[in-house]
């Protein structure tokens, strides 16, 4: 069972390998038929590791170690530290500094590895057909699989400094994503785009290695299944340091206001895969960690600072829906769109209760499916037009790209939190979450942050619906139809498919996950 | 000075490369005499290429074995040039221990480097083989002596030893850009030197002796008025190891000393005579003058602050290819010292480690495309991933580990130790500081690795690279792989 892991993390790089090692022209052709079968085989790896986590009668769950009984649990746990690990490795890797190789996956980090097999995968597919202008493609399937591997990496690391090395993992690859294949037409714009997203991100995750030390510090220990045993008590002093500073570095990554400038312009720039392993993935990882370590690792002082936290999520939430308003590019309106839906996520995981964390995993997941198909749709229309201006691009995209305007409509809609689409139920349980939030916590605050965020989800609705007046809707007798040979291709039909299912299934069953996360 | 015991192991490895070095001089002298005064002629090529092969393979043979030797004595605890004390036990001179082992591997395996690198380099240099030869062994000789050195005129003497060769291999070429760097550098060290013996003759002052143990046992008794005096003695001394490392602000002699030397010597510089110099100043601070009477913990971690940040902020804005690393190896000693401000000698010696390991394959790198781009442009190194993919490989992996990210993982546990040795001394503003550092240090290596990926232009770098080069490259890649598979490596290095 460690096995199939350890096999999940090591097959990607393997690819990545494989395509290095390939002669340039041959594997420019089959580059992304490599990378879909390598991304294929983790899929149905990862969703092996999900089939045997559900049926726990197998042989292979009695491996389990280190588990917590449930009832030890105090109430504002997040469901995290509830489960117990399945496909447990644990080996000494530095002894002198204290550092094992410890990963394992749980209900929370589950349904995050699946998300990220299934978005690598078909991001792998897309390329089969659509390509960057840039070329390259060996290169560019190479390197999402090493991302693939380091966004894994960090979802099953169960040991501090293992989660900041598989953390760091996907920087550069993803530098070099945004940086070789980024908008074509302008140059310096995506140098300064990528410089930008390394550079915050490196210093954030810097700064949470410093809290990591101090949490090490304080415990003596990194491992993540101990410290969530064995928690760093207090609320002042050097845990809540640690707290902070461990909070900051995630909210880099996440991102919350103010911390969110990288991402627009990285997102906007990237090529049309790398915009999708963005929003859909590496955010999640900041969300996660919060989750992961910050909950069950220092509850004291996240008592502290969740106030703060949830107070900046909730001014995310508000900026950016009012920023998505004055967008007028496709990619950077749904950039800013991130931002508002990741403040969500943040107040869910600030409220510190059952609901709300359960909230923030479950939109954590919408999201990634969300975002992912609408970064794919604006990579479409981006494609058709040469330009993602919403002036240039025109409107009236109901007559002259029927099948793309109508999927746009249903992931706007989805995005926007409507009832029977996975969009509702994370931000429906963060604010129900806001409204009775752990005990410890200032209620009054959470109300008032809790009906400020319901404004936020109104603003949210505006700028989504005024994105598809301005787009989809219109007289097409002033935007010519015939511009366009195609209007969905076979290969965006098959890639997206399984995002549009996914946001149905979800909306319609969000008890598919939630019954998982055992708290709820 | 009565000595009345010594074991020479102890002294094996600096006594062989010293045999070395004098082998090689002589075997240099017997080759027949020139047939013109002019080293340049084509007509002596064979003749210089003989002398080149047999200095190389002296030389790396004597290095092969004290490199051996070092391995040997790993586990020992060995004094040498012992005298009986007035008070305590003997003092020696020359003691081999853990750190002392630690530090030789790293001189000593730097200089097996720089010897490789040069077999590649010098080939058709104007560099006379035997006296560069010669002199990079001396210089070596004086690196193992300083790190193994215990008292403060042996470590004086051992500190010339290095650095006077230096200054010679920096001039060898015999051109004007050479000769400029080599008088900066002299002026330098000759003044940080008489810094140096100033401290030292205060400390005498105050104590009476010059061994590293008596000097701290005796700070430990004296009064208040006589502890500034200690101070002052102290930071004295520690500036004149500042100007040596070219630690911020005494490090305005480098990046000129650092482009004017043939590529080969520069790499010498960086790894062998910056790890020397490393190597001195973690014994003085941490065998002598890190006492509660004299602390110098803090002078060293805000001069090892100042230093990362202006050695990469200067980095940041280089065009050519040996000054940016000239400015980011100032940068990375800041990083060295941060854990040396801590009092972790076993983190400082794995940075070194793993920063002299990729330096040295980073100049290789540098040394092939200077030989045939003698501009020594960052963008001469465009497209190199694709044109030269080996090379071009290479390169990026020694840069990201000198940054500090995946996939560098020696780079990155390194830091990660430099990170936790001073969280655990409560130096958080330091970490801070360090935290900055990392970013702005991505930065600067970023850019290059940008000019590596980028799509080759019309005259893409494309050569036949020589086996010699192949050879060091190659091994450097595989070790610094190696060490970041097993970090665990680095770390025992210090015991």
């Amino acid at each position: 069972m460690s096995a199939l892991l350890l096999v999940l993390l090591g097959l990607p790089l393997a690819g990545a390998a494989l395509l290095w090692l390939l002669p340039v022209v041959l594997g420019d052709r089959i580059a992304a038929l490599v990378g879909t079968v390598v991304s294929g085989l983790v899929l149905v790896g990862s969703a092996v590791l999900g089939y045997r986590w559900l049926n726990p009668g197998s042989p292979a769950g009695t491996q389990q170690a280190d588990s917590v009984p449930a009832t030890d649990l105090p109430a504002y746990d997040g469901p995290g530290r509830a489960a117990a690990m399945l496909g447990d490795t644990n080996v000494p890797w530095l002894p002198a500094l204290d550092v094992r190789f410890h990963v394992g996956v749980d209900a929370v980090s589950l349904p995050l590895i699946v998300l990220s097999a299934l978005l690598v995968l078909l991001c792998c597919v897309y390329s089969l057909r659509i390509t960057p202008q840039a070329g390259r493609m060996r290169s560019l399937v190479a390197l999402l699989l090493i991302i693939e591997t380091g966004v894994i990496g960090t979802f099953s690391a169960l040991d501090l400094v293992l989660f900041f090395i598989f953390f760091e993992v996907v920087l550069i690859p993803m530098w070099l994503v945004i940086d070789i294949w980024g908008d074509h037409h302008d140059r310096a714009g995506r140098r300064l785009a990528a410089n930008r997203f390394v550079l915050m991100t490196v210093l954030g995750s810097a700064v949470m290695l410093i809290g990591f030390l101090l949490v090490h510090a304080e415990s003596g220990t990194f491992d993540l299944v101990a410290l969530a045993a064995n928690p760093v008590p207090g609320g002042t002093g050097v845990p809540l340091t640690a707290a902070i500073l461990i909070a900051v570095g995630l909210a880099v990554k996440m991102p919350i206001w103010p911390l969110h400038i990288w991402l627009p312009d990285a997102h906007a720039k990237a090529p049309t895969v790398g915009s999708v392993l963005l929003a859909g993935l590496l955010l999640k990882l900041g969300s996660y960690g919060m989750v992961r370590i910050l909950l069950p690792v220092l509850p004291d002082a996240m008592v502290e600072i969740a106030p703060y936290l949830a107070g900046f999520s909730v001014i995310a939430i508000v900026l950016g829906s009012l920023a998505c308003l004055a967008q007028t590019d496709v990619k950077r309106l749904i950039a800013y769109s991130s931002v508002g839906h990741m403040g969500f996520i943040g107040l869910g995981i600030a409220t510190m209760s059952a609901v709300g964390v359960t909230g923030a995993l479950f939109a954590n997941i919408a999201h990634g499916v969300i975002t992912g198909l609408l970064f794919f749709l604006a990579g479409a229309i981006k494609d058709r037009h040469d330009t993602s201006d919403l002036r240039l691009i025109g409107r009236a995209l109901y007559a002259r790209l029927p099948r793309i305007g109508a999927l746009l409509t249903f992931a706007c809609l989805a995005s926007l939190g409507l009832p029977g689409l996975a969009g509702f139920w994370g931000e429906m349980l963060a604010l129900l979450g806001a409204y009775e939030p752990n005990e410890a916590l200032p209620r009054a605050t959470f109300l008032t942050l809790m009906v400020i965020a319901g404004v936020g989800t109104v603003l949210t609705a505006a700028y989504f619906l005024r994105l598809v007046r301005n787009l989809c809707q219109g007289d097409p007798a002033q935007y010519p139809s015939t511009t366009f040979a195609v209007d969905l291709s076979r290969i965006e039909l098959v890639t997206w498919t399984p995002l549009i299912v996914l946001t149905v299934l979800l909306g319609l069953w969000p008890a598919l996950l939630i019954d998982r996360w055992v708290l709820l | 000075m009565n000595i009345t015991s010594t074991d020479w192991q102890a002294a094996a490895v600096p006594l062989i490369l010293a045999l070395t070095a004098i082998a090689v001089l002589i075997a240099d002298s017997l080759r027949p005499p020139k047939p013109s005064q002019d080293d340049d002629t084509p007509a002596d090529a064979p003749g210089r290429r003989r002398a080149h092969l047999v200095a190389t393979v002296l030389s790396a043979a004597g290095i092969v074995a004290a490199l051996v030797g070092t391995v040997l004595l790993r586990d020992e605890q060995l004094v040498a040039f012992c005298r009986e004390a007035v008070e305590g036990p003997p003092e020696c001179s020359l003691v081999v221990e853990p750190l002392t082992i630690g530090l030789w591997a790293v001189i000593v395996a730097g200089g097996l480097g720089v010897v490789l690198l040069s077999a590649y380099g010098l080939l058709d240099g104007r560099v006379p083989p035997g006296e560069y030869h010669f002199l990079l062994l001396c210089a070596l000789c004086g690196g193992t002596v300083l790190a193994g050195g215990r008292d403060l005129a042996t470590m004086v003497i051992a500190l010339e030893l290095v650095s006077l060769p230096s200054f010679a291999m920096v001039a060898l070429r015999r051109d004007r850009r050479g000769s400029e760097a080599a008088v900066k550098a002299f002026l330098v060290s000759v003044l940080s030197t008489a810094v140096m013996l100033f401290g030292i003759s205060y400390l005498y002052g105050l104590t009476g002796s010059l061994h590293l143990s008596t000097v701290t046992a005796r700070l430990a008794a004296i009064d208040a008025d006589e502890q500034r005096v200690a101070l002052a003695a102290g930071l004295f001394v520690l500036v004149g190891f500042g100007f040596k490392i070219a630690a911020v602000p005494f490090h305005a002699w480098l990046p000129d000393t650092y482009v004017g030397a043939p590529v080969e010597v520069t790499a010498f510089l960086a790894v062998v005579s910056k790890s020397a110099g490393v190597a001195g100043l973690v014994v003085v601070t941490t065998q002598g003058l890190s006492t509660q009477a004299l602390d110098l913990r803090i002078a060293i971690a805000v001069v090892a602050a100042v230093t990362m940040t202006v050695g990469n902020l200067a980095a940041l804005r280089q065009v050519e290819a040996v000054r940016l690393l000239a400015w980011s190896s100032i940068g990375q000693l800041g990083f060295l010292l941060a854990p040396l401000a801590a009092n972790d000698v076993r983190a400082v010696v794995a940075y070194l480690a793993a920063y002299a390991v990729v330096t040295l394959g980073a100049f290789g790198v540098v040394a092939v495309v200077q030989r045939h781009r003698p501009g020594g442009l960052l963008s001469d190194y465009r497209g190199m991933v694709r044109t030269e993919p080996g090379v071009g490989a290479a390169l990026v992996f020694f840069l990201v580990v000198l940054a500090g990210l995946p996939p560098g993982l020696v780079g990155l546990f390194t830091k990660f130790a430099a990170f936790q040795a001073v969280v655990d001394a409560d130096l958080g503003w330091l970490a801070g500081v360090m935290a900055v550092n990392v970013m702005i240090g991505l930065a600067v290596y970023l850019r290059w690795v940008a000019e590596l990926f980028r799509l080759p232009v019309d005259e893409p770098f494309s050569v036949d690279v020589e086996t010699p080069a192949v050879a060091v490259i190659g091994t450097c890649a595989g070790a610094a792989v190696v060490l970041s598979v097993l970090p665990a490596a680095v770390f025992a290095l210090a015991g």
